[in-house]
């Protein structure tokens, strides 16, 4: 165990401090990643040497889906078996967000409280401040063809992720059935365990469409040789350790909540080894609140209302395709996160049937996309605290409930307009 | 007299969906077949793995863009249809080719690390190596009206001087040449080769209707918008609009440019 003890970094500690308070001053209530370029331009070492010194290690959760859901599930499971867990929220720049976020609960020696870190990361800023880590296990959840602007070839993000996973100095826990990954597992130093996950044959023979991923293994998980998720039916799922199977709760509907939580258990028992018990493990998965806006059904002004949150197409296609059917009252928010209306176009949309109200910064190019899928747009409102009064004021819908779809940015308006405080994993 | 109906469904084939349909550019053979159907006729989509999958009539044809892992592999297979594409081009058949596709329909691809991926000859010019990726919004001046759109492409193409799509307004297009006017694209008599990716033709219908009249009249029929599509296509004006004004250029209403076939 390696203890950071030496008072170097105090000082860039306590202007990082400073500057902090300064900017919650100037934007109350506003999170800044000011103090930590602060920190980061006059002791570059520190964020390094504090997430390397935690006494179980660093947990590096990675890919391009699902790492944000993974992260909370595993941090859940963790903590569950007694583990005082750092862990940060994802942030456009991680490593002056991550500064900023140690800086809350760092002592002055550059030490935290706590036995384990685990950092979801974005596979291409991951890739670059990874050089500087030496996580014990780095989780690897999937390569899809996502966020096109920015990576375009899945042989990219594949070389990012392969970046990563070549500091695990322990194990690398990887899906079996995402073929780049199953690739890059077999091409791994031989010094670090590899320890694979996987769903049956039988669950993704469910899904005619695949589960999102850029390129589909050949050939599923043999049976013993790694967690497998062995069913799932709406929020229940089946999981099948070496001791047996277990059923769990999942905190949403869907297929990819269902990976998630098989990738979350794989990567907690390869983090406790010997001391992981699968029955605490899945009670405390099944424990979860559902997360914020993946699937969570609230009530609002007294109306009931499931919101779904699509970050990639292949998460659209899914939830659409996961979708009540009969669903007759849908908003639709897609907001500025979504820079390239291209982003969506592979999606087929026509099982949605009718859309009441497609809003956000890219309500017209959203509802050029339904028009030609057939799906009956009735308004466009661009404006999403007017769209969301509209459809909040409908009486309620005779078949299903009341849903909004919405990206990222549609979320956190939806958020602000309707006073709603996120789950406390996520403090953003 | 003059013919009202084709008898059969209008049919638009898709080449290489699989392959090629990164950025939902495959999608544009979807838009098509609408657009036929709004205007009245019987259309349908159908994608053409290979060869066997080839339909008897083929109406309009749409080749998408894929990732450089898949150049091979789709010239390959585009390669298996030369044939079919070249009677297509000469007989008037309307062909969209977006981003890879339209590489590979050149005469070839130069890779970054100094190999070359041939083409299959059937237009001018030839990919080359850019030094950074073109990925933005891209607002290209043609006589289809004024064409906004998104690019991401890691190469520029050369050799489309004699006949661009249109003069680029804002973005990349073709490439960053030192001198002359900035252009977007390839045309060669119906065939129209974009880095415009994704919905190009519903974002931008006066593109679209442009290739439907030409898929029309090889039978002798008239198309005419429909009333679905005026609709629809004032939906994608609004879209145009925003990314123009966001870019310092003025916006669009309709009856004017994009929304008449031609002034
Ligand atoms: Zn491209």
């Amino acid at each position: 165990m390696h203890f950071v003890s030496s008072l170097r970094y105090a000082p860039a500690i306590l202007v990082g401090r400073a500057v902090r308070v300064l900017a919650r001053w100037r934007k109350p209530g506003g999170g800044s990643a000011i103090p930590g370029v602060v920190v980061n331009r006059i002791a570059p070492g520190f964020l390094a040497t504090t997430l390397n010194g935690f006494p179980l290690g660093l947990v590096i959760v990675t890919g391009s889906s699902g790492k944000s859901t993974t992260t909370k599930m595993l941090v859940a499971v963790l903590r569950a078996h007694g583990l005082n867990v750092f862990t940060n929220q994802s942030t456009a720049n991680i490593s002056q967000g991550l500064t900023s976020a140690l800086l809350e609960r760092v002592n002055l020696s550059g030490r935290i409280a706590g036995d384990v870190a685990v950092l979801e990361m974005d596979e291409g800023h991951g890739a670059l401040i990874a050089e500087s880590l030496t996580p014990r296990v780095v989780a690897l959840t999937n390569v899809m063809v996502d966020q096109i602007d920015r990576f375009h070839d899945s042989e990219m993000v594949a070389a990012l992720l392969a970046k990563i996973a070549a500091r695990a100095t322990e194990t690398v826990v990887l899906n079996a059935d995402d073929r780049y990954l199953a690739d890059l597992g077999s091409s791994l130093d031989a010094t670090v365990r590899v320890a694979r996950y996987g769903v049956t044959a039988a669950v993704l023979g469910q899904y005619p469409r695949g589960l999102g991923y850029a390129d589909t293994a050949a050939n599923r998980l043999p049976a013993g040789t790694g967690l497998q998720l062995t069913r799932v039916v709406g929020r229940d799922a089946d999981v099948q350790f070496p001791t047996g199977d277990r059923s769990i709760r999942l905190p949403a509907r869907g297929i990819h909540y269902a990976v998630d939580a098989v990738t979350a258990l794989s990567t907690a028992q390869a983090t406790l080894g010997e001391s992981f018990s699968p029955s605490v493990a899945c009670a405390s998965l099944s424990a979860m609140p559902a997360v914020f806006g993946r699937g969570e059904v609230v009530t609002v002004r007294g109306k009931t209302i499931e919101f779904v949150l699509v970050q990639n197409p292949s998460s659209f296609q899914l939830n659409v395709d996961s979708l009540e059917a009969g669903t007759e009252q849908i908003l639709m928010i897609i907001g500025s996160d979504v820079r390239d209306p291209s982003y969506f176009w592979p999606v087929d949309t026509s099982g949605l049937g009718h859309v009441l109200i497609a809003s956000g910064l890219k309500a017209h190019d959203i509802a050029l996309q339904l028009a030609y899928d057939n799906v009956a747009v009735e308004r466009i409102e661009p404006d999403v605290p007017t769209a969301l009064d509209a459809f909040l004021a409908l009486p309620d819908p005779v078949s299903g409930v009341k849903t909004i779809i919405f990206s990222a940015d549609g979320m956190r308006r939806t958020r602000a307009h309707l006073g709603l405080v996120s789950n406390a994993e996520d403090p953003e | 007299m003059t013919a009202t109906s084709l008898g059969r469904p209008f049919t638009v084939v898709s080449l290489l969906p699989r392959l090629l349909d990164t950025n939902g550019d495959a999608g544009n053979a979807r838009v098509l077949a609408q657009r036929m159907r709004w205007s009245g006729h019987d259309a349908q989509v159908v994608d053409v793995h290979s060869r066997a999958d080839l339909p008897g009539q083929v109406d309009a044809v749409s080749i998408g863009s894929g990732t450089d892992a898949a150049l091979l592999p789709a010239r390959d297979g585009l390669r298996t249809l030369v044939e079919e594409l070249r009677v297509w081009s000469n007989n008037g058949v309307p062909i969209l080719a977006v981003g890879t596709g339209w590489e590979l329909l050149s005469w070839g691809v130069d890779l970054a690390d100094g190999s070359v991926v041939e083409g299959l000859g059937l237009v001018a010019g030839h990919a080359v190596p850019r030094a950074t990726r073109a990925t933005d919004d891209i607002i290209v001046a043609s006589k289809y009206g004024r064409l906004i759109g998104f690019e991401n492409h890691a190469r520029d193409y050369v050799g489309a001087e004699a006949s661009p799509l249109g003069r680029v307004v804002h973005g990349t297009g073709n490439g960053d040449q030192a001198t002359g006017p900035q252009i977007e694209g390839l045309t060669m008599g119906e065939v129209f080769c974009t880095h415009l990716h994704g919905p190009v033709l519903a974002r931008n219908p006066g593109l679209a209707d442009h290739l439907l009249l030409a898929a029309f009249s090889r039978h002798g029929l008239e198309y005419s918008r429909g009333a679905l599509a005026v609709s629809v296509d004032a939906t994608a004006q609004a879209a145009r609009n925003q990314v123009a004004v966001r870019l310092g250029q003025s916006a669009e209403y309709p009856n004017a440019g994009n929304e008449k076939p031609r002034r």
